[in-house]
């Protein structure tokens, strides 16, 4: 752990100045330029939102913002594991060339895709201003749920990217697994009131963590309440867990990476 | 006795590939990390490189240069034996690291040098003589995209050749650019070099670069030391060695 905060510091520049370099590429490749990071989520809202109140017919208040919380918090989720998988193996120019410790490519993108979360988040408010939602002390509860979300998303991805590095297909298994969990997640719809088993609300609401953290989220934001459950809590410490994890086993096994690239 | 001071101690080194590479899941199972064979590059090189001396290395393609380099540089880890740096800093000259196509050269100088450990402010104070030496003019304002090869080359032998280190670590990259460019390298090289206080490894084929840049070579030969000492000796040994091969 020692060693983890040492190399941050050292490497705090270049995480910076590499996650302001490829926002900046992202931006000069496209003919929109920086609008794709509002463009994609509203795109992706259309469609939820008709899915949800045509085809569907919830009622769900606030449907709209409701719909955009759950994408903001899963597309960061969902980027940054699809993106993990390969993330070595992107960057072997670099890879093989100089030693970094390799959680600093994954910070890199975590940079990239946060920044991302928080204009989506942005625009959350100000939707939430728009429509007038009222807003209540619970509001705050979003700073650590965020954290939370962070965190555990870290720790997931250093695992990822460990085990991308040796599997050539983990690619397949990972957008199945995630395709799986997106619709077990509930971005578009209300898992506490359209699933009526107990158990498989439990299993959904609790035991899916990124299920868990929208849920509550949604619950902060637009309907007043405090946080529901101790689950969130419990999952901020499995996240960190998985990041401790995840940070002794790219240390013990990051210099064999190059060699099992070829 | 100053001189004595030890920049770079090799013990035992040993460096295997295994032959695992990446395994499918559908072929392997979950379990399996396939056992191929083991490939020794290095097996068993010991050598100490006292501070300021500049050492050769020579060998036929295959024989673990490279990949020694790499180890001494940090990128491998040895599965056998230990490097020692005695804390020094250390870069690998090496072409283009870490460069962002789609940003101008001036941004990328601050990339790459942010990678080789070098905070903004040093960075800061080196710019200028980084774009004069690269000879880019104009260009070092635009995208890295649209250089040549040669631009590209110019550009990566700057940064890594003025951003110092105490030891550097050379991969045959003095023939960079045109002729113009090549002799300036050249020369730059053995500025580099001739500081007292530098350490420098170079691997190399050329016989006339090693003799008139080393103090000392060692000669590998299938991932041993085959011989080591003065620089004329061994390389004449060198070359009628290849000969006879060829």
């Amino acid at each position: 752990m020692k060693r983890f905060i040492n190399d941050l510091k050292k490497y705090k520049n270049y995480i910076l100045y590499a996650t302001w370099a490829e926002l900046k590429t992202e931006v000069i490749n496209s003919y929109l330029g920086w609008l794709w990071m509002i463009l994609e989520p509203l795109a992706f809202m259309f469609i939820y939102m008709f899915i949800g109140t045509v085809v569907f017919r919830y009622k769900v208040e606030y449907f709209p913002i409701f719909v955009f919380i759950g994408l903001s918090a899963w597309n960061f989720f969902n980027k940054m594991v699809v993106a993990s998988v390969k993330l070595v193996q992107m960057n072997r120019d670099t890879v093989t060339k100089v030693y970094l410790p390799k959680f600093v490519l994954l910070l890199v993108k975590m940079g990239v895709n946060g920044f991302k979360m928080l204009v989506s988040f942005l625009l959350v408010f100000i939707f939430m201003i728009f429509y007038k939602v009222p807003i209540t002390w619970n509001v705050l509860y979003f700073i650590p749920i965020l954290i939370t979300v962070i965190l555990f998303t870290f720790g997931v991805c250093t695992i990822v990217m460990h085990l991308g590095v040796f599997a050539e297909d983990l690619v397949n298994l990972v957008n199945i697994f995630l395709r799986m969990l997106f619709y077990m997640t509930g971005v578009f719809y209300d898992i506490s009131s359209r699933i009526h088993n107990a158990v498989y609300r439990t299993l959904l609401l609790d035991l899916n963590p990124m299920a868990n953290f929208i849920y509550n989220m949604r619950n902060v934001l637009l309907y007043k309440s405090a946080p529901v459950g101790m689950w969130t809590l419990l999952w901020f410490f499995i996240g960190l867990f998985l990041c401790i994890l995840g940070i002794r086993t790219i240390y013990k096994y990051e210099n064999t990476y190059v060699k099992v690239m070829k | 006795m100053k001189e004595k001071e030890i920049a770079i101690t090799v013990n035992d080194l040993h460096v295997y590939y295994r032959d695992m590479k990446r395994f499918s899941l559908k072929k392997n199972g979950l379990k399996g990390k396939g056992s191929g064979k083991i490939f020794k590059a290095v097996k068993g090189v010991s050598f100490e490189v006292p501070k300021g001396q500049i050492l050769g290395i020579c060998g036929k393609n295959g024989s673990g240069k490279s990949t020694l380099l790499r180890a001494i540089s940090g990128i491998f880890s040895p599965d056998h034996g230990s490097i020692n740096l005695h804390g020094n800093s250390i870069s690998l000259l090496s072409i283009g690291v870490g460069f962002q196509k789609q940003l101008t050269g001036y941004e990328n100088i601050y990339l790459s040098g942010m990678l080789l450990g070098y905070t903004k402010e040093e960075i800061d104070s080196k710019v200028k003589d980084i774009i004069e030496f690269s000879e880019l003019g104009e260009f070092i304002n635009r995208p890295v995209r649209s250089y040549s090869s040669g631009m590209y080359s110019k550009l990566a032998f700057s940064i890594t050749a003025i951003l110092e280190t105490d030891i550097i670590l050379i991969d045959e990259v003095l023939s960079v650019g045109d002729i113009h460019f090549k002799e300036k390298s050249y020369n730059k090289m053995k500025e580099l070099i001739s500081d007292s206080n530098r350490t420098v490894v170079i691997v190399s084929h050329s016989s006339k670069t090693i003799e008139e840049l080393c103090d000392k070579v060692i000669w590998l030969h299938e991932g041993l030391i085959k011989e080591e000492g003065n620089p004329k000796k061994i390389m004449a040994k060198y070359e009628e060695f290849m000969r006879e091969e060829g």
